[in-house]
């Protein structure tokens, strides 16, 4: 039986912070932290390097470069990079191809970052020290799914499998997700004889969350405390009134983030000018990012009469047999309902082959209710 | 402390009381409707709770000496909404917390518990509505507002009926991917012909005493037919039709605070069902008023 995690309540976040980096540089010869330019991962890079500062210890900041992300996040990770501790870096930023996924187009379901041979259109040139071709053998990569290719987290695995024996930092907070909380509590790892409940064991290595339990105020009030500069864009967000659970920072064209493209010719009209002659369905996905009857799929378009005919006509129009094989297989395992048919739409709209907006498979809600409606009124 | 059924008028001297006993230096007023009091407290609406230019400046300036009074803030029945989560973080900055409420409860008792909540500083967050939980840790005093609904029949002819009937199964032939709470909604319609020569023959100056009556829209587009949401304070209103959501009726009840309410009820079987709907829920709030 595992033993119950009893969560101190005597100390305040920043001082548990602390004691775990204390404990983390105590126990890891190796220390890596992945940062995205984002508030989270700048605290935690920034409390990890004032301890490796005052141990005289150089530790890794891992970024990987998705190319089509906020120039400001390119500001973020160079003053983090070359500016924060520059002694005490090893600084890992990788540019090279891989597979993200594009749910603004349907026909380039795969934006490459720094794909050969478009580097006239790359949104930025290369950093002159990063990481620019893989640094494991590329004949023993791992590969999660084949359809997709070699994507974003099989980055992390080879680049993870090149170490041994290494703490990777996460800027992840708990109160951000339920699904987040779980990822860090659910697992708990053993180091050096002590469970360890903001952690989990990725083969020779571990994944630690120093920050799990801080909230978003918490993040806010470190960096104004030590004078941070932080990423622009929560600046604009801040202006234009975004609620606080979509103040988020990351790329800017996949299934979960295309909507911070509504705003960015506002935010930053450059970053959105060579935006749209790097990839494909930049423009519709700006207009229509936030529209109930395209990219949200919230409501019904009226040329149909059902989620169902809907659905079965962008199968029958896609224009990637390929992956509209992969939805299409995994469809037949759900229900035959309207409830089940709209996230289907939005998978398909999205390009989500990779199933990573997943289909809540149950009874339509609606049922029970109509039924109810035809025996009372 | 929580007070229910306050009038606007007592509201202010129990704040300025309590202002004085505590040495208190700050009032923030988090209001969800018009609030005609504490003019000269820093004042932020129900909407703007979660706006970061509040949001920010008042986590900063609410300390041990402030008092955050929370007035007609029960505007949801999800507890972990994101405004009450936003409240949250403000009375987690003080202990001085009053808040003001006239109806306990949107539709069911563990509404209650978003109140309780503001006065216990969320300790009991996960607790469902109870009882001995509440009595042993808030301070509540009430004023009950009890009322009564009285239907004043009004009989359609058969033509109305057969297009109730018609109207019904062309709803839901046609229902497609619609909400199926659209229904009754629509149904209730139906009748709306037979009320409306209903008021017009009491609108006559044979009748006229100045009675108003209120419904879901300008539809019938008469003078003394106001909507929900344009109704005016302390004056009675006739029910032509009910609102579809609780909230609603909750808000025009604390406008009009009006103890008997006249409801046209036409022979439909969507009307009755309306009528019992209202009067189910005027149980379950005295159900709670009886065991608080």
């Amino acid at each position: 039986m595992k033993p119950t995690q009893v969560y101190d309540r005597t100390k305040n976040v920043l001082e548990a912070a602390l004691e775990r980096i204390h404990f983390i540089f105590d126990n890891f010869e190796s220390i890596h932290v992945s940062i995205s330019g984002g508030k989270d991962s700048e605290v935690l890079a920034h409390l990890t390097l004032m301890e490796a500062q005052r141990r005289g210890r150089r530790i890794g900041i891992f970024f990987l470069d998705e190319e089509v992300v906020y120039q400001s996040t390119i500001e973020m990770v160079e003053y983090i990079i070359e500016e924060m501790a520059p002694d005490n870096v090893i600084p890992l930023w990788l540019q090279m191809e891989f597979n993200l996924t594009n749910a603004t187009s349907l026909t380039e379901t795969q934006f490459i970052p720094w794909e050969a041979g478009k580097h006239d259109i790359w949104l930025r040139p290369k950093k002159t020290y990063s990481i620019k071709f893989p640094m494991w053998d590329v004949e023993t990569q791992t590969v999660a799914d084949k359809n997709k290719g070699f994507g974003f987290y099989d980055v992390f695995r080879n680049f993870e499998r090149c170490y041994h024996n290494t703490a990777f930092l996460v800027g992840l907070r708990g109160t951000e997700s339920p699904n987040r909380w779980r990822t860090v509590s659910k697992n708990p790892v053993d180091i050096n004889g002590q469970s360890v409940y903001w952690g989990t064991r990725n083969g020779d290595n571990v994944s630690l969350y120093p920050l799990y339990d801080w909230n978003f105020h918490d993040i806010w009030k470190y960096i104004f405390s030590n004078g941070l500069p932080y990423h622009r864009i929560y600046d604009y967000q801040f202006r234009k009134g975004y609620p606080i659970n979509e103040m988020r920072i990351s790329s800017l064209i996949h299934e979960k983030s295309f909507k911070s493209l509504v705003d960015l010719p506002e935010f930053e009209p450059r970053t959105y000018a060579r935006l749209l002659r790097r990839a494909k369905g930049i423009a519709l996905a700006q207009e229509t990012g936030k529209k109930a009857k395209l990219f949200r799929t919230r409501k019904l378009p009226k040329n149909f009469n059902s989620w169902r005919t809907y659905r079965d006509f962008l199968i029958e129009t896609h224009p990637d047999p390929a992956k509209c094989a992969i939805m299409t297989r995994r469809f037949t395992k759900h229900l035959d309902n309207e409830y089940v048919a709209r996230q289907q739409v939005r998978q398909l709209i999205l390009n989500d082959y990779e199933n990573n907006l997943p289909v809540d498979n149950r009874p339509d809600p609606r049922e029970n209710w109509i039924k109810y409606y035809m025996e009372n009124l | 402390m929580i007070y229910l059924g306050l009038p606007d008028s007592e509201k202010e001297d129990i704040v300025n009381h309590y202002v004085d006993e505590h040495a208190i230096k700050k009032v923030v007023l988090i209001h969800g409707k018009s609030a005609p009091y504490l003019l000269s407290a820093d004042r932020v609406t129900y909407k703007q709770v979660i706006l970061y230019v509040y949001f920010y400046r008042l986590l900063q300036e609410i300390d041990q000496n402030t008092l955050i009074v929370v007035d007609e803030c029960l505007r949801t029945q999800n507890r972990y909404d994101l405004t009450y989560n936003c409240i949250r973080h403000y009375i987690n900055r003080t202990s001085h917390i009053i808040v003001f409420q006239l109806l306990p409860q949107i539709d069911e008792c563990n509404d209650f518990m978003i109140l309780f909540d503001f006065v216990t500083q969320s300790q009991w967050k996960r607790h469902k509505f109870d009882a001995g939980l509440i009595a042993d840790h808030a301070k509540i005093e009430r004023i009950d507002f009890n009322f009564s609904f009285t239907p004043i029949y009004i009989m359609t002819p058969d033509s109305t009926k057969q297009k109730y009937e018609r109207k019904k199964k062309q709803l839901f032939d046609n229902l497609g991917v619609r909400d199926p709470h659209t229904i009754p909604r629509n149904l209730y319609l139906v009748g709306s012909g037979d009320k409306r020569a209903y008021i017009d023959t009491r609108s006559l100056p044979l009748f006229d005493n100045g009675k108003l009556y209120v419904a879901r829209n300008r539809r019938l587009n008469r003078d003394n037919v106001a909507t929900y949401g344009d109704v005016l304070p302390d004056r009675d209103y006739t029910i032509m039709e009910f609102p579809y959501r609780f909230i609603d009726f909750s808000d025009f009840v604390y406008t009009t605070r009006q103890t008997n309410y006249d409801v046209l009820l036409a022979d439909l079987k969507v009307d009755r069902w309306y009528l019992q709907r209202y009067e189910e829920w005027k149980d379950r709030l005295d159900e709670t008023y009886a065991s608080l």
